[in-house]
């Protein structure tokens, strides 16, 4: 402390800001206060009849009086009042940014955990000097979450950043931020999460200094006495004639400013007095410094003179803000989904045509808001997929007519080959609202199966995907491959052919009835039915006319082909077929296939 | 015109044929004073031929079924000689309208069993129109050549949708009319279906009263209109 401070009475202005952020690094609250102390320095001189004078400069803090009285000081002595004081802001701006995944850049951090995935988390922490002065004693501490692992001090602007595995503690300390400067902290950390609870991110506290600053805009005066000698020497200069000098001495070891100095001189034949000095010296006097002042008057016997001075110890401000910030933990909310998919009938019958209804729910089982959702479906082969305009959409429970994008691969109804159909809808905070947790997404749309075939299976996986906006690492579940098996129902195929070899009414004409059934449970098409018609005879009509089968030769013989795209259960057929020739009709027994 | 259940009225210059004017629930579906030239009942339950005989006696009309049906008709009264029995896939023809039966069958979900149902083939004017009535079965109606194919959905003894989808892909007329439903599910289903399976029919529901017109614009293009 240099020697004039020590000659100056201290008056000093030490204020206190505490602020509370929010997850987001939003100001909450800030609550600002000071202690206004007056300080006698001096080791041997008290003061009295202090007073502080504000005025004006009390507006913003909660002082209701211009002058704050502070009496008597002793030695070494002190005398304070607090105050609150009305800010907007802190001198230093915090903001916490917990990205949720590092690695894709985005222009808005990514806020929620994969759940059961490794999050690639990114701390970004940044300090603002937002004022004219140096920001000093920077400690900031950040709490790591348990979920975190794998911390690393990506860099540090400025300062040491440390991590304590057993506190899970970061500190970053040990630098300063110069007037309308920034510096910054980077963490990276793996982020892993097994449930859908959402969890904390940490909070963040911050201290620092401020000296030479205040946030009120307190401008402290003071008035005060001290010990302080005075007085007036009148001395005969020639007969009547007399000099009066004014005589002032710092008795004290403060400083003294003598702002005023007035003499009167009663006129010897009375009346009113009369002003022989009038001054304001603003001197500042030393310890046992002296100041005079005098003035000559003519009078028959010894003037009477009186003063008026005004004088006070000099007073020194000194004053800092210590400051505080406490960030709240920002809520990192998991997104997590589950799914559901049926086939309406669940099972169909084999070598039948049967719709189904095929219906996929979505649903938001984490505690995240979800923005975009995709669903890959695949349909195995003898299983004709809609047409991409022939899908219903719901979603929170109320049919969804926004935009969706259903692509169908391989584009067309061809229920011989596999297809594979992809519903996305992305967007929905721009389309409704995201997708809340416990709120769910449906699609539905019908099928054809075609023919399916009871030895075989008839699986059908599904892929479900969700994101955030923005959207960050996909959150994808997925059936085994062999899911979701459309069943089938075996139903018995039993196709009966009796044949019958009658005498016909003319010479050498035989009459071969064919009855064709179809016993089983199930519809048989492409039926063939093939029979023989022995060497020496030649077909010659059909009853009735439109079943007549094709004839073809073979080497002992023709063969009769009739083929019939379908027949349902219970269908019957009964052909008759004239045939003419020579010689004995050999019996051979029908042939049929059928699928 | 549909009439609701089965009944259809096919009109086509100054003939009408009726078709199936059953009686549900103790109700005639049909007014007893409609005319009609032809009624025809597909099989010889009340739900098919309901009151024919009197619609057929007081319009002078026509009636047309399976042996059982015309019997069935004969005893409530119908004239002899309005009476004719249909033998499957043998035409009857009138001026202007070719009706050709085909025997399929329903189950008889009373009885038990299955009694046979005519699936009728009726060329009326320029337009081919299949009418299942009560069936279980398609017999040839896949490869039937129809601009209109009329349809059983309810599965009660009769097509459940599936199968009445699964015909109007194989036969691919230009329009699919569902009847008898059992419950209003099943007419959407089957438009549904239809609509994403058919391939080029284009399914119509049909509400009670309701008349659709189709015709041949300028001789080659085939259009309809449903009032």
């Amino acid at each position: 402390m240099s020697e004039n401070v020590r000659k100056k009475v201290v008056i000093d202005l030490e204020e206190s800001e505490k602020a509370q952020l929010g997850g987001l690094s939003e100001l909450n609250r800030i609550d600002a206060s000071g202690i206004l102390s007056v300080n006698n320095v001096s080791e041997r001189s008290r003061i009295w009849n202090a007073k502080v004078l504000l005025g004006g400069t009390r507006d913003a803090t909660d002082i209701s009086i211009d002058t704050l009285t502070a009496g008597e000081i002793d030695v070494g002595g002190k005398w304070y009042t607090k105050y609150s004081v009305d800010v907007e802001a802190p001198l230093i701006s915090l903001k916490e940014v917990y990205n949720t995944c590092g690695t894709i850049e985005t222009e808005d951090p990514h806020w929620a955990y994969v759940i059961g995935k490794e999050n690639p988390v990114k701390i970004t922490l940044s300090i603002t000097n937002e004022t004219d002065g140096e920001i000093s004693n920077i400690i900031l501490n950040k709490t790591i979450p348990h979920e975190l692992s794998n911390l690393e001090i990506v860099s540090a602007k400025s300062g040491i950043a440390e991590y304590d595995e057993g506190t899970r503690q970061v500190v970053w300390k040990d630098f300063v931020i110069y007037p309308r400067e920034s510096s910054s902290l980077i963490i990276s950390a793996t982020g892993l999460v097994e449930d859908k609870n959402p969890r904390k991110s940490g909070d963040v506290i911050i201290t620092y200094r401020a000296e030479g600053q205040q946030r009120s805009i307190l401008n402290p005066e003071l008035t005060a006495l001290t010990e302080f000698l005075t007085g007036i020497e009148t001395a005969e200069t020639e007969p009547n004639q007399w000099q009066c000098t004014l005589e002032c001495s710092n008795e004290s070891d403060l400083i003294v400013r003598l702002e005023n100095a007035v003499i009167y001189l009663t006129p010897e034949g009375g009346g009113e007095k009369q002003i022989m000095i009038e001054e304001s010296p603003g001197i500042e006097l030393e310890p046992d410094q002296e100041w005079t002042s005098s003035f000559e008057v003519e009078s028959k016997s010894t003037p009477k003179c009186t003063q008026d001075l005004v004088y006070t110890p000099v007073r020194t401000v000194t004053k800092r803000v210590l400051g505080s910030i406490e960030k709240t933990p920002q809520e990192i909310p998991v997104y997590s989904i589950d799914y559901s998919k049926t086939f309406d009938p669940p099972s169909v019958s084999s070598f039948d045509k049967t719709p189904v209804e095929v219906t996929i729910e979505v649903t938001n089982n984490g505690s995240a808001r979800l923005n975009e959702i995709t669903i890959e479906d695949n349909l195995p082969d003898d299983v004709m997929p809609p047409t991409s305009e022939h899908i219903t959409v719901w979603i929170k429970g109320e049919e969804y007519t926004g935009p969706y994008e259903f692509v169908i691969n391989p584009d067309d109804q061809d229920p011989e080959k596999p297809h594979k159909m992809t519903f996305r809808v992305e967007d929905l905070s721009k389309s409704g609202g995201e997708l809340e947790p416990g709120e769910s997404l449906k699609i539905n749309y019908a099928v054809m199966a075609w023919r399916n075939r009871p030895e075989k299976e008839y699986p059908s996986p599904i892929t479900c995907i969700a994101n955030t906006e923005p959207a960050g690492i996909p959150l994808v579940i997925a059936s085994p491959e062999d899911g979701h098996k459309l069943g089938v129902i075996y139903k018995k195929r039993a196709i009966s052919t009796k044949k019958a070899i009658n005498k016909g009414v003319g010479a050498g004409e035989y009459i071969v009835v064919l009855v064709v059934a179809n016993n089983g449970e199930v519809t048989a098409e492409n039926i063939e039915i093939t029979d023989w018609i022995p060497a020496g005879f030649e077909y010659v009509s059909t009853d009735p006319e439109d079943d007549a089968p094709d004839v073809l030769s073979v080497t002992d013989g023709s063969q009769m082909v009739w083929t019939w795209t379908r027949m349902n259960p219970g269908d019957k057929k009964k052909i008759r077929v004239t045939v003419q020739g020579e010689g004995e009709y050999e019996r051979r027994e029908p042939v049929v296939s059928s699928i | 015109m549909y009439f609701g259940r089965t009944s259809f009225a096919l009109e086509y210059n100054e003939t009408t044929i009726l078709l199936n004017p059953g009686i549900w629930d103790g109700e005639s579906v049909v007014p007893n004073d409609f005319s009609a030239r032809i009624v025809i009942a597909t099989n010889q339950s009340d739900d098919a031929v309901g009151n024919a005989a009197t619609i057929a006696v007081d319009s002078k009309a026509w009636f047309l079924g399976n042996q059982g049906t015309v019997n069935k008709v004969s005893e409530q009264g119908a004239k002899p000689w309005l009476l004719h029995v249909l033998q499957p896939e043998i035409p009857y023809e009138i001026p202007d309208v070719k009706i050709t039966p085909y025997s399929l069958s329903r189950i008889d979900e009373g009885e038990g069993g299955r009694i046979e149902n005519l699936g009728l083939y009726i060329e009326i004017g320029d337009m081919k129109v299949g009418y299942l009535g009560d069936s279980v079965v398609r017999g040839p109606f896949e490869q039937l050549d129809m601009d209109v194919l009329i349809v059983p959905v309810g599965g009660d003894g009769v097509f459940p949708v599936k199968d009445a989808v699964s015909l109007c892909i194989d036969a691919k007329p230009r329009i699919g009319i569902p009847m008898r439903w059992s419950s209003e599910e099943d007419p959407k289903k089957f438009s549904k279906y239809v609509q994403q399976f058919g391939q080029g029919t284009v399914p119509v529901i049909m509400q009670p009263n309701q008349v659709l017109e189709a015709y041949w614009a300028a001789g080659n293009e085939f259009r309809y209109e449903l009032n």
